[in-house]
């Protein structure tokens, strides 16, 4: 059994790191864009944004200034055990949401919708958010991700049901042309790391898409060859509009465009877009029945990639 | 493309001089406000607690601010997106007789005209650099903290050297991402063909 102690541990830890820390393959992404990155004023951008991001980590202070929507994953083991349950572990992530809060790793930024009022440590109705995936085995991989207002306000985030007819060209064009409008004037934070869910309801491929936004490892392909060739194209295409960073010019517009895909209806495919912001906040953390703590270079939330 | 060093207050000739694409890095004393704030001036007909002569540079910006041994320390600084606030941008431009906007992304054609009209600039940020930022900030005071909270108070700040900002509005009524729209248009255009995808595709109407 996993004890309570340990896992709030883990929770307000891996919270702090995602908070605070740069993952290594979103630090890679940003390394090979500013190589390539022919704009002088993209470049100076995205040098002064990775510098800021480092010395994040040494400061233990936000990444950005809007931390974003707490949104936690757990991939349990289908034989894991928790002492008090999967409630106390909802109820320790809470408690470790508050405390980041207090500590100053998040600012308060969840608000009642219609009232405005601020609970002042990001806790409230739904959120935190949890989803969970079922495995084989008896540890628990704890993923935190924050979403950020940016990236989720201006139109990154957005469905429509594309007709059979349509097709690929019909999927590829939505894309484009909801990409292009949400990162006018760097509105969703470009370069930014692009989550596409096809099929399902549509609220499958929205999640489809949002997983694949937060918590895909920044440079995998779709292990299809028939989706990873959509995964390039549009890569490709989304990279030569020359927005860049913050939308005011440059050669990198996405760090990597990732999707993840249902089985749908005859009648239609839905199709979602979720666009992270260029910090792609994230970290993860095993905790084994035995109580061994691994620290997660990358949520693996589909399967190696 | 040129870059300035301007001090606050700012006058006409500092801003007249600047074109949408020139970097610019700001000096002196500021204030912030988010949504609430005009929310609670422009729509609840609240009077601002604070006179804005002399402080007419303002940051859209919801800081990270705590309190550390009896004083305000700043732990983490963004401009945010300007545009979420066009509703109220040309009333604070013409009543706070604002000469720049700091913010991210852009204000609407309502707010660059009457940027035009008052002599007045939006610049947005180039880079995601708070860490960059904090140090050139120091934090001198806050209004309205217990009526609006500790994000969207007025937050009096005296920044030295702060930026680089790109110039997104100037006073002739350019706007730097109408013009980024033509180029990008036209790209992806070819970019949608070289996909096989004719840029006049018309998807199946469903709905």
């Amino acid at each position: 059994m996993i004890k309570t102690e340990l896992y709030e541990q883990v929770l307000l830890e891996t919270v702090k790191r995602g908070a605070t820390e740069l993952s290594a393959d979103v630090k890679e992404a940003f390394v090979t864009a500013i190589e390539k990155e022919t704009n002088t004023d993209a470049k100076k951008g995205l040098k002064a944004t990775l510098e800021s991001m480092e010395l994040s980590a040494k400061r233990e202070n936000p990444l950005c200034v809007d931390t974003g929507w707490p949104i936690f994953y757990f991939k349990v083991g289908n034989r894991c055990v928790l002492e008090g349950g999967f409630v106390e572990l909802e109820n320790a992530a809470r408690r470790a949401v508050a405390k980041a809060t207090e500590l100053g790793y998040l600012r308060a930024t969840m608000k009642h919708p219609l009232t405005g009022f601020d609970p002042g440590n990001n806790i409230g109705m739904n959120i935190p958010d949890f989803t969970y995936q079922f495995v084989d085995g008896d540890s628990i991989e704890i993923s935190y991700a924050a979403k950020g207002g940016g990236s989720e306000c201006f139109g990154g985030t957005r469905h429509r049901i594309v007709a059979f007819a349509d097709g690929i060209a019909g999927i590829e064009k939505f894309v484009i042309d909801s990409f292009v409008a949400s990162a006018r004037a760097g509105a969703v934070c470009p370069p930014s790391v692009l989550g596409i869910g096809i099929g399902g309801t549509a609220n499958v491929a929205a999640n489809l898409a949002k997983e694949a936004a937060c918590l895909r490892t920044v440079g995998s392909k779709h292990p299809d060859p028939m989706f990873a060739k959509i995964e390039e194209d549009l890569y490709r295409a989304l990279n030569s509009l020359g927005i860049g960073i913050l939308g005011a010019g440059g050669d990198t517009s996405v760090l990597s465009v990732n999707v993840e895909y249902a089985y749908t209806h005859i009648a239609g495919i839905a199709v979602a877009t979720s666009t992270n912001c260029m910090v792609a906040r994230r970290a993860s953390t095993r905790i084994e029945e035995g109580g061994r703590v691994t620290v997660m270079k990358s949520p693996m939330w589909f399967g190696d990639r | 493309m040129a870059e300035y060093h301007l001090n606050g207050p700012l006058t006409d000739a500092d801003v007249e001089q600047l074109n949408v694409g020139d970097i610019v890095y700001i000096s002196g004393e500021v204030f912030t406000c988010r949504s609430r704030l005009q929310k609670y001036v422009f729509d609840e007909k609240n009077t601002l607690p604070f006179s804005t002569e002399g402080r007419n540079i303002l940051i859209h910006n919801g800081p990270i601010i705590i309190k550390e041994n009896g004083k305000w320390k700043l732990v983490s600084f963004m401009p945010t997106s300007s545009i979420r606030f066009e509703k109220w941008g040309a009333k604070s431009v013409d009543q706070w007789t604002l000469k720049m906007i700091v913010g991210k992304t852009t204000m609407g054609t309502e707010t660059a005209e009457m940027m035009k009209a008052k002599k007045c600039v939006h610049v947005s940020p180039r880079s995601v650099s708070p860490n960059l930022w904090i140090d050139s900030i120091e934090v001198q005071d806050v209004h309205l903290y217990d009526e609006l909270g500790r994000i969207e108070a007025a937050w009096f700040f005296r920044v030295k050297d702060l930026g680089p900002f790109i110039v997104d509005i100037d006073t002739k009524g350019q706007n730097l991402f109408d013009r980024m729209d033509e180029t990008i248009a036209k790209k992806k255009e070819q970019a949608l063909r070289d996909l096989g995808i004719d840029p006049d595709y018309q998807f199946t109407k469903l709905y």
